[in-house]
């Protein structure tokens, strides 16, 4: 693992927070998830919509653990369950990783505990799940003959095909930027609102 | 151990779990024949119940009878927006079913220390067990987290968009005041004491294990050459 080799490492306690948020994050990464079989709009969003919600047990957990591998364990135990659950892609595993390695770099270049350096992160680490709506673009003609012979339905297929349109595949890759940094004012807002009169942060 | 002390049932290798888990993805992605799906339902279904988790595979039986008619009946016959807005839904249920029969099977019968013993022997690596075998044990407390939450929300009439910030703030709190504890409970047991962990649990692969592997492994086949 590429955490343990640097001067800080991980504790218990980091771990065991790490756990503790990932189950949080994996809990709103699949309602939303699930709201992609409605309409394939709603999943090519996905990644936004994520974003939007995802940012405060991230932020927290970026506040909490301030060491090289956090950001990683989470994107790891996440596709690690979604592998578990069936739905796991090797073009999500390719993303997730270049997007939870980048999120790193950032907070690595930040020192960890600056805000617009956790920020960058986030909007990093939310370009993970665009590799789940991706294969729609890169194997355009297997996919959908995949899919509908896995018994979609025939209005789904041919929805999904409206869509795969190049305008759409710039909607999929703005629309978590836009959601993180929705997101990360939800987050700053609520830190402001709850944590710190709390002391939590 | 004490989890199976009553009555003895059908006990697998945790580890046995975990690559049933994986035989049950790989089949899921390569199936295409309807027959094939059910039978290595059926399987399953009837490995979980010699397990001894008679009620979850009712459960589960009448589930996935209602996705296999909703599919086959329901839909080519009923109302459009119907199968238009569920189809998906339902065939996607289908797909991910004989991974959650094993998702049962293991979150029922397989305590989460035996499960971390189980990896500890593949040499996974410590950081990477802990924070993972804390993700699925929060899964049920953040449900029941949720449901007191819930409460509270109704006792106070808190109404609208209001709704989430007052969801996910004490979500947040109890998280974070949770792995506090928890981290300190786990630091006086000596989680962080270097040395290799050593456990009582004796592990080991029994007849049983094998077959179910072996038919796993089979079934993989089968799916791959039936399409």
């Amino acid at each position: 693992m590429s955490n343990v080799r640097t001067d800080k490492k991980l504790k218990g306690k980091d771990l065991i927070t790490i756990g503790i948020f990932s189950a949080i994050y994996f809990v709103i990464n699949f309602i939303f998830m699930l709201c992609g079989g409605i309409h394939p709009i709603m999943w090519m969003l996905m990644p936004g919509f994520i974003a939007v919600f995802a940012g405060i047990p991230f932020m927290l957990m970026v506040a909490k653990v301030q060491k090289t591998g956090a950001v990683f364990l989470m994107g790891f135990i996440t596709g690690l369950i979604y592998f578990a659950t069936g739905q796991f892609t090797v073009v999500i595993l390719i993303f997730m990783v270049i997007s939870c390695g980048l999120a790193e770099i950032s907070r690595y270049v930040s020192k960890y505990n600056s805000f617009k350096g956790n920020a960058l992160s986030y909007l990093f680490f939310s370009y993970g799940m665009v590799g789940s709506p991706l294969p729609i673009w890169l194997f355009k003609e297997a996919f959908l003959s995949q899919i509908q012979e896995q018994g979609m339905p025939a209005d789904y297929v041919s929805a999904v095909e409206a869509l795969s349109s190049n305008s759409m595949l710039i909607v999929l890759f703005v629309a978590p930027a836009i959601g993180a940094v929705i997101g990360i004012f939800i987050g700053k807002a609520l830190f402001k609102k709850h944590f710190e009169k709390a002391g939590i942060v | 151990m004490e989890t199976s002390g009553k009555k003895h049932r059908l006990k697998l290798d945790p580890r046995t779990d975990i690559l049933l888990l994986i035989l049950a993805n790989v089949v899921a992605f390569t199936q295409r024949s309807l027959w094939v799906e059910i039978a290595w339902v059926v399987l399953l279904l009837l490995l979980i119940i010699a397990c001894g988790c008679e009620k979850a595979a009712g459960k589960l039986t009448a589930a996935f009878g209602i996705c296999l008619v909703l599919q086959y009946f329901i839909f080519p016959n009923g109302p459009k927006f119907l199968a238009a807005s569920f189809t998906f839904l339902v065939s996607y249920a289908r797909r991910i079913f004989p991974c959650l029969i094993v998702g049962t099977l293991i979150l029922q019968k397989t305590p989460v220390r035996e499960l971390m013993v189980a990896l500890r022997k593949w040499h996974i690596p410590q950081s990477l067990i802990i924070p993972l075998s804390v993700t699925v044990r929060y899964f049920p407390a953040l449900k029941e987290e949720t449901g007191y939450i819930r409460d509270a929300m109704k006792l106070r009439n808190i109404r609208g968009i209001q709704k989430l910030e007052c969801l996910l703030i004490p979500m947040m709190i109890s998280a974070t005041t949770t792995a506090e504890e928890l981290s300190a409970a786990a630091v006086t047991r000596g989680i962080e004491n270097p040395a290799p962990k050593t456990s009582m649990i004796v592990m080991r692969f029994g007849i049983h294990d094998y077959i179910f592997l072996v038919i796993g492994v089979v079934f993989c086949v089968i799916s791959m050459m039936v399409r």
